[in-house]
């Protein structure tokens, strides 16, 4: 898929996303290489997969990587009781060697979330979400199927790939990934948005809500996010959850009360809800911070 | 560059570069990016630009590497041009100075380094040699051999230090990653407004370093003891047969680390940066003791280690901060300590500068510090490069394992290594 055809796909998917990201994903698909997504939680980098699905009009596998993942939770697993309850009622009717054979056909084979992208008739968008949380015995495991698209089972042999799967790998950077996996991927580092593509975001997935609040938020979002003493970040998500929350309510126009009353929604610690309350009033005001946009021209006396 | 025999040689070239800058680039990377191109043409540049950094940066830090090394290969023929003229007007401005600084300092024996420096330093630093020279000039000439050594060794003093100003100044990628600068950048030259900045960057890399040893316990293998509860409880998912055997775990002994911080005037922010990455790596030691010295010593409390306020508060409270630096007694102490501070079980760790008074008592001290303690490692801020013309470095590290580490990067080096060891 060209460029040009890609920013279409995505454009009809509603997503907001700049030059430089639709390059990197057709500069990945046109390789064929598995997207390695580097940045902060909450920048977007699970739903860049997401929509790379919607756009390819693919499904999406997804596996949630944790301390501890192995391949029998990943790739496959036999299923040990269907097996054992087929010994039984087997025993004596076929000979040993038979029954053992038997024992590894796919009906026994209980797929996993790897093993179903590549087993895959279609071609599927395959998300290995943060992989830094998992072991580096899975990154080295990972390595057959991202570079040979294809996986080994002691029991069965090499399954090679019916289909390509596009795979996207994420990555909160909270340990540092082999060099081995890095090396096999295309390389993408996405940052929290800017003020326009913010609202941009706001207005693509909420276009009820008033546009003069969006603006509003957006440039308290980005002021929460410039200053030092907030301690987690708002994502994006946060962000259009507060937008969704503040409009829901009836509230047209971001007050510092409005603000206090929905801080929950887009701060989640007591800490960074305590140096919010502390911050002048002024600070909450956006024509402080130089924004210049369509924002409705509130609290300028 | 329509040819594509001369575009692949350019690309090949552009590969060889990227290597020259440490960036691990294979032959497939190159294939990659030739093909690429091919699809997505010259025209350009910035998507050209986007296009090979996908292709040949794999890391956030690969990524300014290559911003780098790309900006300085592909430049358009106006901007070669005018940065060639730029650079001839810097050569030309800096042989004017060099030959200005030979005619100002011919009576001082100068190597060229030396001259080139005193060239590039600004004008007051300068204006402030010159004077010095003039006010002994005339004892110079009466005395030469007397006055021309003292004169050689202030030049020589103020040359290091202006050297090494200019080499800060120049240190850092921080136009293009704030973050990058700050963590290669000497934690010394930390100006207020970064010291937050700092901070997240040290918990960002304490918990890197925190999921590295997790996963490495995990890694740590079993201890060969049968667990039985957890093979019987997994064997009922067979059947009651024992089809996988669960192992008892390896007990994780962690350390016993004992900190020796000096907080005489220089060493304060240093040591407090370092403390917050030892302290935050929490899985580094069962337990920790921490010393603060300067001229006296003092046990720390966790409390006044909370925050950088709570610990510049308590280091003005016991009286010891802007003093001189006493390492010899602080070690003396330390050893006399009781109950006993030090024993085989024990990693001394040293956060200081090495600069102290009575050298050979600090000497003696640090070796019996080490005689009775299981490990010692001194983590030193001064650059490594000027290790070789600090005496008293070169004195203790004879005794004792010394890291550098005068930036956040080095110290979570060597807090990986305190941890691996």
């Amino acid at each position: 898929m060209d460029l040009k055809t890609l920013k279409q796909k995505m454009d009809e998917a509603h997503y907001v996303y700049d030059d430089t990201l639709a390059t990197v994903l057709s500069v990945a698909l046109q390789l064929g290489r598995p997207l390695l997504i580097e940045g902060a939680a909450g920048v977007g980098k699970t739903e860049i997969a997401k929509v790379m699905a919607s756009a390819l009009d693919r499904d999406l596998v997804r596996l949630q990587c944790y301390e501890g993942l192995d391949e029998s939770k990943a790739l496959y697993e036999w299923n040990y009781q269907k097996q054992l309850l087929s010994i039984q009622v087997n025993m004596g009717s076929k000979d040993s060697k038979e029954l053992t054979k038997d024992l590894f056909r796919d009906e026994y084979l209980l797929e996993r979330p790897l093993l179903k992208s590549i087993r895959s008739e279609k071609p599927v968008v395959l998300l290995i979400d943060e992989i830094d949380k998992a072991d580096e015995e899975f990154e080295a495991f990972l390595l057959e199927l991202l570079s040979e698209m294809q996986v080994s089972i002691p029991e069965v042999g090499t399954i090679r790939a019916r289909s390509v799967p596009f795979v996207v790998l994420t990555s909160n950077r909270a340990r540092p990934l082999s060099e081995a996996l890095r090396r096999r991927c295309a390389y993408l580092y996405i940052q929290y948005p800017d003020m326009e593509k913010e609202l941009a975001i706001l207005r693509a997935k909420l276009p009820h809500v008033d546009d003069r609040l969006c603006a509003q938020v957006a440039v308290a979002v980005q002021k929460l996010r410039a200053s030092e003493a907030i301690l987690k970040k708002p994502s994006i998500a946060e962000t259009l959850d507060w937008a969704a929350a503040l409009d829901a309510l009836g509230i047209r126009e971001l007050t510092p009360d409005a603000l206090r009353q929905t801080a929950g929604f887009i701060l989640k610690n007591s800490e960074d809800i305590a140096v919010l309350e502390e911050m002048e009033p002024g600070e909450h005001h956006h024509h402080e911070c130089g924004y210049d946009g369509n924002c409705g021209g509130h609290h300028h006396d | 560059m329509t040819d594509p025999d001369v575009y692949l040689e350019k690309l090949s070239y552009f590969s060889r570069m990227l290597r020259l800058d440490g960036l691990p680039i294979s032959p497939k990377e190159t294939a990659d990016a030739a093909r690429i191109l091919t699809e997505l043409g010259f025209a350009d540049r910035e998507q050209v630009k986007t296009a090979l950094r996908t292709v040949y940066a794999k890391s956030r830090e690969e990524q300014i590497t290559f911003d780098r090394v790309f900006d300085g290969f592909f430049i358009s023929e106006e901007a070669m041009r005018a940065q060639a003229q730029k650079q001839m007007e810097q050569e030309r401005q800096m042989e004017q100075a060099r030959q200005e600084a030979e005619q100002e300092l011919d009576s001082v024996d100068l190597n060229q380094d030396q001259l080139d420096t005193y060239a590039a330093m600004p004008e007051e630093a300068r204006d402030k040699l010159r004077r010095f020279m003039d006010r002994y000039r005339d004892s110079a000439e009466r005395n030469p051999e007397l006055y021309s050594n003292f004169i050689h060794s202030v030049f020589a003093k103020t040359l290091l230090e202006q050297q090494m100003l200019l080499e800060d100044a120049a240190v850092g990628g921080e136009a293009t990653d704030p973050e990058l600068g700050l963590l290669f950048r000497d934690i010394s030259q930390f100006r207020d407004v970064e010291i937050p900045k700092a901070i997240s960057i040290i918990q960002t890399i304490s918990r890197q370093i925190n999921g590295e040893l997790t996963a490495k316990r995990g890694r740590a293998g079993h201890s060969g003891k049968l667990d039985f509860r957890r093979t019987i409880r997994k064997g009922l998912e067979t059947g009651g047969s024992l089809y996988r055997l669960k192992y008892k775990k390896k007990r994780n002994r962690r350390k016993h680390l004992v900190l020796l911080c000096d907080v005489s005037g220089s060493m304060v922010q240093f040591s407090e940066f370092a403390l917050r990455f030892i302290q935050s790596i929490n899985q580094v030691s069962e337990s920790s003791r921490v010393f603060l010295f300067s001229e006296e010593m003092y046990e720390a409390d966790a409390f006044s280690l909370q925050n950088m306020d709570l610990f510049r508060d308590h280091v003005r409270k016991c009286g010891i901060y802007g003093k001189g630096t006493d390492l010899g007694s602080a070690l003396e102490k330390l050893c006399a300590a009781k109950p006993a501070a030090l024993n085989t079980s024990t990693t001394l760790l040293i956060l200081s500068d090495t600069k102290t008074i009575d050298q050979p008592r600090a000497l003696a001290a640090l070796q019996e510090a080490k005689r009775l303690s299981g490990r010692v490692l001194w983590l030193n801020p001064i650059p490594q490069g000027h290790w070789q013309h600090i005496r008293s470095v070169q004195a203790f590290s004879t005794v004792c394992s010394m890291v550098c580490c005068n930036t956040l990067n080095a110290l979570a080096a060597a807090c990986r290594r305190l941890t691996i060891t």
